[in-house]
């Protein structure tokens, strides 16, 4: 009984362990070509990208900087989660090295309503973001052309949803600002200008 | 008034004496083997005395009605016939549709028309298909359809209205056995597909013709949506005449209260469903209110928005679809406002009238059960 | 059992008389869950009927060792072991549709459409009628799940596989895409094949 049981587990075991070493650098090389495309959409500009992390635990913040053609900084990417309407919302939100204008979002992960919370997914509304003001905060409005250039459009019918859009958003642009100062990224840069070959090991 | 204030202290009473009656019903089906146990159950149910000095406000309503209830519905005392009170529900709709046609004009003709034709023909093909007799003449069915049509957008598409008449009989009705078998209350059934199938559709209204004026329908927002979104509040006075954005035969609060008081005149409906129901809205919001008078909408904005009194006077009393029993009457009304109000203040959507009542109706097999009438001589003989 | 059918029966009564969602009713989970498309639903249902054969195949030839005490453990061993790897290969090979099936992949091992096979059939058949028996089942969940995600793509975004078929005339109906669509698509198509069924009955009777 014991013995059928433990060769049952043994085989298992091991094929498992088989797949697993075959399929785990195509899973790895999936999600980083996913990060990449994401952070290529969030900062158009950018060629290549530099990992910089800070913090600890709870307050572990990772960003990613883009940098252009000659290496020079154009700005940088990071997630921003929140609660949406259905679920979880996660983006990619990309601001420009001015530190005062976003270059783009970019939804990754959601679950809301297909043909309704689920249109913050269209570059309709994605692309609403593009160069808009962060400061004070970015802010929504409804049913009408935003005249402010810190204000977008939310989406007919879909207030909640484009209300967590907008405040991840403005939380995770605080967060981030607090944490990484303009001229501490832009000098992040050097050390790694020399090996942009290997961006992922930058620490 | 004085009366509404005075009742609404019944209902709390009932939640409290459920368990004594559930328990007392066990014992009304003796077995040999349960005898024994009797005592054990009463042993539970005793600590209700402290709860009986209260008791006398509670008899003056419950026993005298407990002797005239049967366990099924719809029962009448008088040649009352379905068609009959049917015909009559229909009438008292007339002054909501029309204010439907003077604010939003032909299109809410065509609406309603729409509606009423596709639920009388559902239900004449689905009677064809059963095999059973053609009840269209009934009136039921051309309910469901105007009921159904008031509760649309003015906006709304012909196709939309025709899927949602459809659904409504098709699903809503005739899937469970025809009328009397419904649990859900079959027009509000209706938009809740309608509401989950276009969303956008559902929740877009526009200004009625009398506000609009040169401009062409230009989409708005509810007041119930105003408030939750913009808190922004709107003067209820034209919410009163319904001279706001809003459901095409939801929103002129003066044209249902006629109909409904015709209905209640005619003694077709129990005061306690609408009254309970709007009553516990009103005290449920109105507590929210007087905590914060800028943030939450007074009582008066409550029941005037949206579909409460829509809904109280022609849903809640559905004579299918709502509990039989006086006790369970208390508990459905008194659960459904107070979702209502939860749902608009607190939830995701402006509008919570439809969901809390499709809700409460899902519970009313449940409480018929629960609050059955005590069958005097063994109850008597057992609490001895 | 039935060792006296023929192969082909074995085969085919899982395409009709006991087609898993809509006669026996079992594998309801990933038929309600994931067929808003008619590509999810595919995925889904080739995903079960790899590890329903293989599972199947694996008991079949081990049945005389696995001790009868201990089946159940060990068929869900081998079970989950077959889901994971399945899960790695899609997650490795095709992550957008790992991604849209997300937790349902692995919930195929509690799926209970797999075990019954096992339990009810695989255990006690020699390998040849088990083979088709389980691809016989297997296709016929597949079969199901690909009506399901096909008639809630059509109505809920008025495409199939992602080509719009419907026009702009079409306002899609988004219940469909959502649960609730999942429960009134799978009783209709329940309904539809109790009534032919009933009609099939009537005539032959």
């Amino acid at each position: 009984m014991f013995l059928c049981l433990t060769v049952i587990g043994l085989l298992s075991g091991i094929s498992l362990a088989l797949v697993y070493q075959k399929a785990n650098p195509r899973i790895l090389y999936n999600k980083e070509q996913e990060l990449k495309a994401a952070i290529f959409v969030v900062l158009p500009e950018a060629k290549d990208y530099v990992l910089l992390e800070k913090g600890e635990g709870e307050e572990h913040i990772v960003i990613y900087k883009g940098v252009g053609d000659a290496g020079e900084p154009v700005g940088i990417a990071f997630k921003a989660n929140g609660v949406g309407y259905a679920g979880n919302i996660g983006l990619m939100v990309g601001l420009n090295m001015d530190y005062l204008t976003l270059s783009g979002i970019r939804i990754l992960d959601q679950l809301e309503t297909p043909g309704l919370g689920n249109r913050i997914k269209e570059p309709e509304f994605e692309g609403q973001f593009v160069g808009i003001d962060i400061k004070p905060r970015i802010e929504y409005i409804k049913n009408r052309k935003p005249d402010k250039p810190n204000q977008i459009q939310a989406i007919t019918g879909a207030t909640i949803s484009s209300d967590a859009v907008v405040k991840n958003i403005n939380n995770a642009v605080v967060k981030v600002l607090k944490a990484f100062s303009r001229e501490e990224v832009t000098s992040a840069v050097a050390p790694e200008k020399s090996e942009p070959a290997a961006p992922t090991e930058a620490k | 008034m004085a009366d509404d204030t005075q009742d609404n202290k019944t209902p709390q009473d009932t939640p409290k004496s459920t368990p004594e009656s559930s328990v007392e019903k066990k014992v009304t089906t003796p077995t040999p083997d349960s005898a024994p146990e009797k005592p054990a159950p009463k042993a539970v149910a005793k600590p209700k005395p402290p709860a009986k000095p209260k008791a006398p406000a509670e008899p003056p309503v419950a026993p005298s009605a407990d002797k005239l209830v049967v366990s099924s519905s719809p029962h009448f005392l008088n040649d009352e016939s379905i068609p009959k009170i049917m015909h009559n529900v229909v009438l008292a709709l007339v002054p909501a549709m029309a204010a439907s046609v003077y604010y939003y004009g032909l299109r809410a003709v065509l609406l309603l028309v729409v509606c009423l034709v596709t639920c009388l023909v559902t239900e004449h093909l689905f009677l064809m298909a059963r095999k059973r007799p053609t009840k269209i003449y009934d009136g039921s069915a051309a309910i469901t359809g105007i009921l159904l049509g008031l509760m649309l957008p003015p906006g709304f598409s012909i196709f939309g209205a025709i899927l949602g008449s459809f659904f409504a009989v098709a699903v809503g009705k005739q899937l469970f056995g025809g009328l009397g078998y419904n649990i859900f209350n079959p027009a509000l059934l209706g938009r809740a597909f309608l509401m989950a199938t276009y969303p956008v559709m559902s929740t877009s209204w526009m200004e009625p013709r009398t506000v609009q004026a040169a401009v062409d329908a230009v989409s708005a927002a509810t007041p119930l949506a105003l408030l939750k979104f913009e808190g922004e509040f709107s003067p209820v006075l034209n919410m009163f005449t319904g001279n706001v954005a809003g459901s095409m035969g939801e929103t002129s609060v003066i044209a249902i209260l006629i109909g409904g008081l015709f209905l209640r005149y005619k003694g077709y409906i129990n005061w306690k469903l609408p009254l309970g129901y709007l009553g516990t809205i009103a005290m449920f919001s109105g507590i929210f209110w007087l905590i914060d008078p800028s943030k939450y909408a007074n009582p008066l904005f409550h029941l005037c928005a949206g579909g409460a009194m829509l809904g109280a006077w022609f849903m809640v009393t559905d004579m299918v679809t709502s509990p039989t029993t006086p006790k369970g009457q208390w508990i459905f009304v008194v659960c459904a406002g107070i979702l209502a109000v939860v749902i608009r203040l607190f939830g995701g959507l402006p509008e919570g009238v439809m969901y809390s009542i499709l809700f409460m109706n899902a519970f009313v097999p449940l409480i018929n059960r629960h609050t059955r009438p005590k069958i005097f001589g063994t109850m008597k003989r057992n609490s001895h | 059992m039935a060792t006296h059918n023929s192969l082909g029966h074995e085969f085919k009564k899982g395409l009709w008389a006991d087609i898993h969602p809509f006669r026996v009713l079992l594998g309801l989970c990933p038929a309600l869950a994931v067929t808003n498309s008619f590509v999810n639903g595919l995925a889904m249902g080739l995903a079960a009927l790899f590890v329903m054969v293989s599972a199947n195949v694996i008991v079949s030839v081990f049945r005389k060792l696995i001790v009868s005490e201990v089946r159940i453990p060990a068929y869900v061993v081998i079970i989950s072991s077959l889901v994971t790897i399945t899960d790695l290969f899609l997650a490795a090979m095709f992550p957008a549709i790992s991604k849209a099936l997300g937790p349902y992949i692995p919930l195929i091992i509690v799926n209970c459409m797999i075990l019954g096979r096992v339990e009810a059939f695989a255990a006690k058949n020699p390998v040849l009628p088990t083979v088709m028996d389980s691809l016989g089942i297997g296709v016929g969940f597949t079969i199901s799940l690909c009506i399901m995600g096909g008639l809630r793509e059509v109505l809920g975004f008025g495409s199939i596989m992602g080509f719009q078929v419907l026009g702009s005339w079409f306002e899609p109906w988004i219940i469909m895409i959502l649960p609730a669509g999942a429960f009134l698509v799978l009783g209709g198509l329940i309904a539809l094949v109790n009534y032919i069924n009933d009609k099939k009955a009537a005539k032959a009777s």
